[in-house]
């Protein structure tokens, strides 16, 4: 799974997610992408299900790019402890994913073939998604 | 030289966030022409007359005639802003260009015979780097497609700018002969998933 090597902090804020995405919104290195459409916090075990569900779907054929990082860490309490005594330890990493952000990219697969596995891939993820394919320029 | 594609725009009164949006609720694409020194003009497009030259390929290296009203323009689709969740064109820059013009240009890069490169047979994936080269050249030269052969082309391959064959009158604007624009890469391998869960597949099915 995902996360960074190093951080500067343990511990990050809950956050909100504002807004539609900036950077990220056009493909960058395949023929094929998976955009988001929704708000949504996605984490590193939601990616790596997506990227076994299209690596699977195609075989040995393509390249996949991912273009998120799951790089915010989350923390939770254990089970059956009181409320209080400082927030809990960090328990999973997330990504927070504004809508029109590209996820996947795919190339060297046929359209069909790509647009089946982000249909797989997306039943993986909590956000709503739309397949891109890319204009020749 | 391929054929000029004819436009129809018409001039916006207003400038601004408000009539950009009123325009785009009407189903127009706010624009401007600038270029050659002039002052810049501001114009709306038809959505659906746009979507006809923005679904065929090589629309930033194709001369358009714009019609406003009475006058002609010769332009270039300089910039296109996107709609970042509907992808719907959001605004456009056209640049005035005279006929004798020397003009940088993006232009796309077809790959052709990937069906009988040595490379793509043996299971490698053309990883294209670069989809589009600029070129230096008159408006009225601008190629419509660079071609790449990939019937030779093996599997950890590079494909270099230098295999590109232009035109007269077109200069690369990339000196470097060895600038790469693709590579012939070895698909994802079953090494990327784990054996385990291969094997847990295996016993269930």
């Amino acid at each position: 799974m995902l996360f960074p090597k190093r951080t500067k902090f343990r511990k990050a804020h809950k956050g909100r997610i504002h807004g539609l995405s900036k950077s990220g919104t056009l493909l960058n290195f395949g023929a094929y992408g998976l955009k988001a459409i929704t708000p949504e916090r996605v984490t590193a075990r939601q990616i790596e299900s997506a990227r076994r569900a299209i690596t699977r779907h195609i075989r040995r054929t393509g390249r996949l790019w991912i273009r998120i990082f799951p790089d915010i860490p989350v923390s939770s309490k254990p089970a059956e402890v009181r409320m209080g005594k400082g927030k809990g330890s960090p328990e999973f990493w997330v990504c927070r994913i504004k809508p029109g952000r590209i996820m996947f990219e795919l190339d060297g697969v046929s359209k069909d073939l790509a647009k089946e596995a982000f249909c797989l891939a997306s039943m993986k993820l909590p956000v709503d998604t739309r397949f891109v394919v890319r204009l020749s320029e | 030289m391929r054929k000029v594609a004819i436009l129809n725009a018409s001039l916006r009164e207003r400038v601004g966030t408000g009539s950009a949006r009123a325009a785009r609720r009407q189903g127009f694409v706010p624009a401007i022409i600038y270029g050659e020194k002039k002052n810049p003009i501001a114009v709306q497009v038809l959505r659906k007359e746009l979507d006809k030259i923005l679904n065929k390929p090589g629309f930033f290296s194709r001369l358009i005639c714009l019609k406003v009203g009475a006058e002609d323009y010769r332009v270039l689709l300089r910039d296109l802003q996107r709609h970042p969740v509907s992808d719907l064109p959001w605004n456009i820059d056209f640049l005035r260009v005279s006929a004798t013009a020397v003009l940088t240009v993006a232009v796309p890069i077809e790959f052709i015979n990937k069906n009988i490169s040595p490379g793509i047979k043996s299971g490698g994936v053309l990883n294209i780097t670069r989809h589009s080269i600029e070129v230096c050249c008159q408006a009225e030269n601008i190629p419509d497609k660079l071609t790449v052969d990939l019937g030779n082309v093996k599997l950890g391959d590079s494909i270099h700018i230098s295999l590109i064959s232009l035109p007269n009158n077109v200069k690369h604007t990339i000196n470097d002969p060895y600038f790469s624009i693709a590579t012939i890469v070895p698909p994802i391998l079953l090494t990327d998933i784990n054996v385990e869960d291969l094997q847990e597949e295996n016993k269930k099915s």
